[in-house]
This record gives structure tokens, C-alpha cells and sequence, in this order.
């Protein structure tokens, strides 16, 4: 059994742009009205005593105007009863209320809930995400060759070197292979693969077949072609 | 480049229904897996409507080249690359959309993990906990990260691999297909080589069976569909927790000297 977490849904009422509360929909009917007895109670004339409610049928909620005399909107259109979805906008009287289902979409909110920690959940509304430092950029200058450019900016993750259309790195002489090597990103750094056409490159002289990480200065030749790597500061000119 | 597969999907022995669902087109270069979750069968209807949307989108793009990407196009990735993220895009539009009409599946996502072959480039797309690995000259490397609250744990080396298999967290997903309004979609981009072995698959297959021993399984093997059959069967050896599905691709010609190779590899494993 797998399972989707959900953080509690919520509603948070608004007047004139202002945040009034935030409410946590814990029940499976949660009543609106000007009465002390609703759940979320608004105070104010334009508002029935009974006014709406929203009701959870499994994990999905639907608001419904229990006979209201002003009406209730969502998103500027009146409803009886309608499902509700994140972020939806609710009009009750001059009051705003905006739903927010975590499960839709996330911004971070008291406690996940774990209900069953052997199924697989997706946990929302927490974003854990790599902050990622500025990072340096591989660049490619052609000492001799022919090739479309004589720098090449390596932003790509991988950059095909050939004369194939898709090639970053143009190689315009006679013969040349579709794709002669390619270039890859990899996390911080860079490495060099061969292809199919050409099994042996050479870096800093030396013969490489298959995959090579590439360092800061080495000193490329295939096919006939020179082209001096080196890394360059995200800010530096 | 040439590409065989083989592909094996299997419930397990402690679940009754298998959320698991794959693709394998060689025509297309395309192979998914997903894993599907969700309440009841919500989890079936994820991971299958996921398959399909996906190989329609990618199918539809060759036919026609101007098909519109969804989503955010990533121009550090090759056109390739972004037609996958789009199809999972594309994906987690349907899913979302069939959970939020539908009561019964309200909440239901799924995994996705897929490979593209053109020629000599692998483009990868992933979300989620299903992963690809690459088995290239008797070693084996994930080329996917999970999506897991662990996963991203052992990413920022706050947890080790074997914490991370203890972890009452395993199971927790950060990311998944369906889930949210739209996904965030990770994209890989490799060169692939003549020779290079692909497995992509489920949790079901990771929960029990370790890189090494997946190694193992393949040197043992004559092709991709015993390899992946071995895989899950080790997996059900394991304990078989998960429903367990995997796909094995090879690329490239199966070459004499491969084959001598492995003969080799046996006579060596008999000593």
C-alpha cells in the first residue's frame, strides 16, 4: 500500500487584503456563519448564521452553501456545491476565505502527519531542496582546427562535439565524424567521453579511450583538432 | 545503435495487487518504469496512465516535430531530453487532473523513471524513487538520486547508504508524478557506448538487492531478459517487501569477444 501525506488542510480568512485567522479543517464538516456555533465564525451582517460548510468526502472537500442569503463564490462564480481545490478563493459577504490543501501544493505548515510509515508517501509542502553554490563553467578554446567558433561556453550538460546538426562544437573540415567526442557535466565537474566513430582521443597527449574526467587546463586533440578546457569562475570576466 | 531488452514485473510475496507498470519501445529508444501509490487501485490507474501518456507524448513528437513541449523547456538539455521531461509533464497533468475528478483516486501519483536512446546519448528523466542504473565494463553506477526524504539525506552526506536502508523513512517521497499541479522533473543527460547495460526499476528490486549483487546477476547472464528474470527473482529472495519490476537494456551489438568474454567470466566463477 502506498500513500500519499498530506498536511492538514486550512482556510484562511481574509477582509480587505488583511489576514484575520488561519483555520485547520481537523473535521469532516466544518460549518461557516455569523452564529458563535460555526466553526469559523464572521461576525459580520452580510454573513447568514448558517451560512456554508465544507465537507470532506475521503481527501477531497466540497463547499456547500447551506442556504445563505447573500450567496457564496468561488473564484467569483456562486455555487451551491462545489469541489474545492487549492488555493481556490471563497467569498462570503465582503469576507475572503482561501483554501489551501497541502496535498495540491505546498508551503510548509505545522507537522506532517504519518499515517502508515511502511507505504510510500509523497510529502508535500516541504521542499528539501540542494542549495546550489555557484558553480564554475567549463570552456573550450580552439588552438588549431577547424571548427564554427573559436570559444565555446560548455553550459550544456552534455556538449556533442562533431558536424552532426546537433553539435555544440561545429567541426567544419572534410570527413569529420557525425560526433567525435562529447563533452559531459557532471555535479562540479567535467569529463570527456569517445564516441563510435572515434575510439581514441587524446588529452594532454596521452590516449583516451572511453571516459575521462576532464581538470582545469588539460589540452584536448581529436581528429585533428586542438582545443585547450579550463574552468572559469561564475563571475569572473 | 542496436538495443535488446528484457523486462520482468512481478507483485512480490507480501502485496496482493502490483502497482508497478513499465514501457519498452527499442523502435522509439524509450523505457519507463513506474511505480504507482495511492489507496485501492489508485495506485494501478497512476503508473498505467503515466506509461501510456508518456510513450503517446514521446511517440507523437516523432511523428510530428513541432509538437509543443509541456512545461518548462531546460535549454541547458538537448531538444531529446526536454521532450521527455515534457511527456512526464504531460503525465502529471492527466494524473492530477483524473485524481481531482475522480474521489476514488484522489491523491494517487506515481514514480517515473525513463531512458531515451538517440544514437549515442542517453537522455534520463526521473521523479520519485524508481531508479536507472549504468553497467559499463563490469562496474555498475546510479545514474539517478532518489527523491526521498533519505535520499536527499545521503545526497547532502547526512546519512549513509545502509542508515538510509534502516531509515522508518525509506518509503517517504519528496517528489512524485501526479501529486501536485505540476512536477519538477530531474533530467540527466550521458554518452552511452557499445557494450553499456541499462536497468531501470522499481524499489521493490533496491530494498533487498544491492549494486554488487546486481553485478553479479548480470555476469551470470546471457541476456537482457535473464538478467532482468535473475533480478527479480533475487528480489523475491530478498523478502520480496514490494512489488518489483525491471527493465535491462543493452546497447550495442552483442560482439563475439562479449560473448567469449562472459564464457570466460563462467569458467572463472567455477574455479
Amino acid at each position: 500500500m502506498l500513500e500519499v501525506m498530506t498536511q492538514g488542510p486550512k482556510v484562511i480568512l481574509k477582509f480587505n487584503e488583511s489576514i484575520l485567522k488561519e483555520i485547520e479543517i481537523t473535521q469532516p464538516e466544518f460549518t461557516i456563519g455569523r452564529r458563535p456555533d460555526n466553526d469559523l465564525v464572521i461576525d459580520h451582517a452580510a454573513v447568514s448564521g448558517h451560512h456554508a460548510r465544507i465537507v470532506q468526502v475521503q481527501s477531497v472537500f466540497f463547499l456547500e452553501d447551506v442556504g445563505s442569503t447573500n450567496g457564496t463564490f468561488v473564484n467569483d462564480r456562486r455555487i451551491d456545491r462545489r469541489q474545492l481545490q487549492d488555493t481556490d478563493v471563497v467569498t462570503i459577504g465582503k469576507h475572503r476565505l482561501i483554501f489551501r490543501d497541502e496535498v495540491t501544493n505546498g508551503s510548509p505548515s505545522g507537522q506532517p502527519k504519518f499515517r502508515d510509515l511502511n507505504g510510500t508517501m509523497v510529502m508535500t509542502g516541504q521542499k528539501l531542496r540542494e542549495s546550489r553554490a555557484e558553480q564554475k563553467v567549463g570552456i573550450v578554446q580552439i588552438i588549431s582546427g577547424r571548427t564554427d567558433r573559436k570559444e565555446y561556453k560548455l553550459t550544456k550538460r552534455l556538449t556533442i562535439i562533431g558536424s552532426q546538426a546537433q553539435a555544440t562544437i561545429k567541426l567544419t573540415g572534410y570527413f569529420v565524424p557525425k560526433i567525435a567526442a562529447m563533452i559531459g557535466r557532471r555535479g562540479e565537474g567535467y569529463f570527456i567521453s569517445t564516441s563510435e566513430e572515434v575510439k581514441t582521443i587524446h588529452v594532454n597527449n596521452k590516449a583516451v579511450k572511453g571516459q575521462a574526467d576532464l581538470k582545469d587546463g588539460d589540452l584536448l586533440e581529436l581528429k585533428g583538432v586542438k582545443m585547450y578546457f579550463y574552468l572559469k569562475g561564475p563571475n569572473q570576466p | 545503435m542496436k538495443l535488446a531488452y528484457g523486462a520482468k514485473s512481478d507483485v512480490g510475496l507480501k502485496r496482493t495487487q502490483n502497482e508497478d507498470r513499465f514501457c519498452a519501445d527499442p523502435r522509439l529508444g524509450l523505457y519507463v518504469v513506474c511505480d504507482g501509490m495511492g489507496g485501492r487501485n489508485a495506485g494501478e490507474v497512476a503508473s498505467e496512465l503515466a506509461v501510456e501518456v508518456i510513450h503517446k507524448h514521446v511517440l507523437e513528437a516523432v511523428l510530428n516535430g513541432n509538437l509543443p513541449m509541456v512545461g518548462q523547456y531546460d535549454p541547458t538539455f538537448s531538444p531529446q531530453t526536454n521532450r521527455l521531461a515534457s511527456a512526464i509533464q504531460l503525465a502529471n497533468q492527466v494524473i492530477h487532473r483524473e485524481a481531482q475528478d475522480q474521489p476514488a483516486h484522489a491523491g494517487m501519483g506515481t514514480t517515473v523513471v525513463s531512458a531515451l536512446i538517440a544514437g549515442q546519448v542517453l537522455s534520463l528523466a526521473h521523479v520519485g524513487d524508481s531508479r536507472l542504473y549504468l553497467i559499463r565494463e563490469g562496474m555498475i553506477e546510479p545514474l539517478t538520486a532518489d527523491h526521498s526524504v533519505v535520499g536527499e539525506q545521503v545526497r547532502r552526506e547526512l546519512l549513509t547508504e545502509e542508515e538510509a536502508d534502516r531509515s522508518p523513512y525509506r518509503h517517504v517521497l519528496t517528489r512524485g508524478v501526479g501529486v501536485g499541479a505540476t512536477v519538477e522533473v530531474e533530467l540527466g543527460e550521458v554518452p552511452v557506448m557499445n557494450g553499456d547495460l541499462l536497468v531501470l526499476c522499481s524499489d521493490g528490486l533496491t530494498i533487498g538487492v544491492k549494486p554488487r549483487d546486481m553485478l553479479h546477476a548480470v555476469r551470470c547472464e546471457w541476456n537482457p531478459q535473464a538478467i532482468a528474470d535473475r533480478l527479480v527473482a533475487m528480489a523475491n529472495a530478498a523478502g520480496g517487501e514490494d512489488n518489483t519490476t525491471v527493465v535491462v537494456v543493452s546497447l550495442g551489438e552483442e560482439t563475439r569477444q562479449g560473448v567469449w568474454r562472459r564464457i570466460w567470466n563462467r569458467i572463472l566463477r567455477w574455479r
